[in-house]
């Protein structure tokens, strides 16, 4: 089983928050086994099996149960890296050397595309829709687990 | 050699004791990189060009010392303090606008300062006509019991733990606290005694004599409202009472608590303030925001701005902490 937690948190300004993924529904016509997604009522479901409102205890035995995870820079990757359960993590403007964990894999099209504010407010960036990685790079990393 | 910037903040003293204060920062025989004159003045006025004022700048130029007035935000000199401790010099010469130095007080302070790696170094700070001599320990615990040590003429090298009126010190190692009143009471004894708290040696040294010449009118701290004053002395003893703990301020989102959690177990008797104590558990933000005042110096966003962060968070945070 395969957890997919897409979506950062949203934006005070109802404005799509940047470092959201846009090309899930590519990456899951790519996995062949069981995929749960996580998130919070409202969010977008991309497949069968979604639950919301998990709690940190719910989370952490779904991470015990799954055999990886691919997120967005969102508290998930986190979560997961101090679970010590790698997985992949989609990044697009944010760096991953600051908000990533070396132990995880994490995509980045390239440095070019990362603000060169990392640390201001998200409700203050754009989002740039030619940042994010491929999803047939997304697949061919999750065949490294 | 490394940077010096002199900061001297001012308010009423137009005409008394200002440009006698810039006139001995000109005459050292160490000059400073640059002097910046933060104006709180309620009134201000254009000075630049007036004749004193005028001749004064025109030193400075020929002695290659550059010099910025700033028309300040009227909201204290720990305000202007913490602006210049993040204009990127290395060495920041705090000084007042009644204080007049000795010529070489900043070459002895700024020597001493490079030789012993200190966080900061002050010298005598002595208000005609002088007090009797008396002994001073410069420690914290005895700042409600003892003269402070800077009122009396040093004789040798002593190191403390927190300094008054004027030092020269590191800067950008640790924040003034902005959440003081307009008064700024205690405002150096606390920052002093953060970088003190930082892991940073001060120092007392002799041949470094500041004359404080002493004046009822105006100031940068001049104001009648006692319950500004009572304000700052709780955030002071805060502090006081908390101060062989590490606060740490976690007003940040949920996965920088995560990876906060990671270093939690080497942090030396932590006081924490969180926002998921789901995560890290600890008393509620606001309580850290009445009790310490502005918490910017715990912003590790900010920080990082500050730091121009390249690193990962997690070292971030121990940059912060430990």
């Amino acid at each position: 089983m395969i957890i997919i937690s897409p979506y950062s948190k949203a934006l005070r300004n109802g404005k799509e928050n940047p470092k959201n993924y846009p090309y899930w529904e590519e990456v899951l016509k790519g996995i062949k086994e069981p995929v749960v997604q996580i998130g919070i009522p409202g969010e977008k479901q991309l497949c069968e099996d979604f639950r919301v409102n998990l709690s940190f205890d719910e989370l952490r035995a779904l991470l015990k149960e799954c055999r990886t995870w691919i997120g967005c820079d969102s508290f998930f990757q986190h979560m997961a890296w101090r679970e010590g359960k790698k997985g992949i993590v989609l990044f697009s403007r944010s760096d991953p050397l600051i908000f990533g964990h070396p132990e995880n894999v994490n995509l980045l099209k390239s440095r070019d595309c990362l603000t060169k504010f990392q640390f201001i407010i998200w409700e203050e960036q754009e989002y740039v829709p030619d940042v994010y990685v491929d999803p047939n790079e997304v697949i061919k990393a999750l065949e490294l687990f | 050699m490394d940077s010096v910037l002199c900061s001297i903040g001012t308010r009423g003293r137009y005409d008394t004791t200002l440009p006698l204060a810039l006139a001995a920062i000109v005459n050292q025989t160490k000059i400073p990189d640059k002097l910046i004159i933060f104006d709180d003045n309620d009134e201000p006025r254009d000075v630049r060009e007036e004749l004193i004022y005028k001749n004064l700048f025109q030193m400075m130029e020929l002695k290659n010392i550059e010099w910025e007035w700033v028309f300040a935000h009227k909201k204290g000199t720990h305000w202007n303090h913490q602006t210049a401790n993040i204009m990127g010099y290395k060495w920041v010469w705090r000084m007042d606008d009644d204080c007049i130095p000795e010529p070489h007080v900043l070459r002895t302070l700024l020597s001493y300062a490079i030789r012993k790696n200190a966080g900061a170094v002050g010298g005598s700070i002595l208000t005609p006509p002088l007090p009797k001599p008396f002994k001073a320990t410069g420690k914290i615990e005895k700042i409600n019991e003892e003269p402070n040590i800077q009122w009396g003429l040093i004789t040798k090298e002593q190191q403390v733990e927190h300094l008054h009126c004027s030092f020269v010190y590191r800067a950008g190692e640790y924040d003034y606290n902005t959440g003081l009143s307009r008064v700024a009471h205690r405002e150096e004894t606390l920052f002093s005694y953060g970088l003190h708290q930082r892991g940073f040696k001060l120092y007392v040294v002799p041949d470094a004599i500041t004359w404080h010449l002493k004046n009822p009118d105006g100031g940068i701290r001049s104001e009648t409202d006692e319950s500004l004053y009572i304000h700052d002395e709780q955030i002071f003893a805060n502090f006081m009472q908390y101060r062989d703990h590490t606060i740490v301020v976690l007003n940040c989102g949920l996965g920088d608590h995560i990876v906060f959690s990671k270093i939690l177990p080497e942090i030396k008797k932590p006081l924490i303030f969180s926002c998921y104590p789901d995560i890290v558990p600890g008393h509620a933000i606001a309580h850290a925001e009445r009790g310490f005042g502005n918490l910017d110096q715990w912003n590790i966003y900010l920080k990082m701005s500050q730091w121009e962060w390249k690193g990962s968070l997690e070292n971030a945070f121990r940059k912060l902490y430990l």
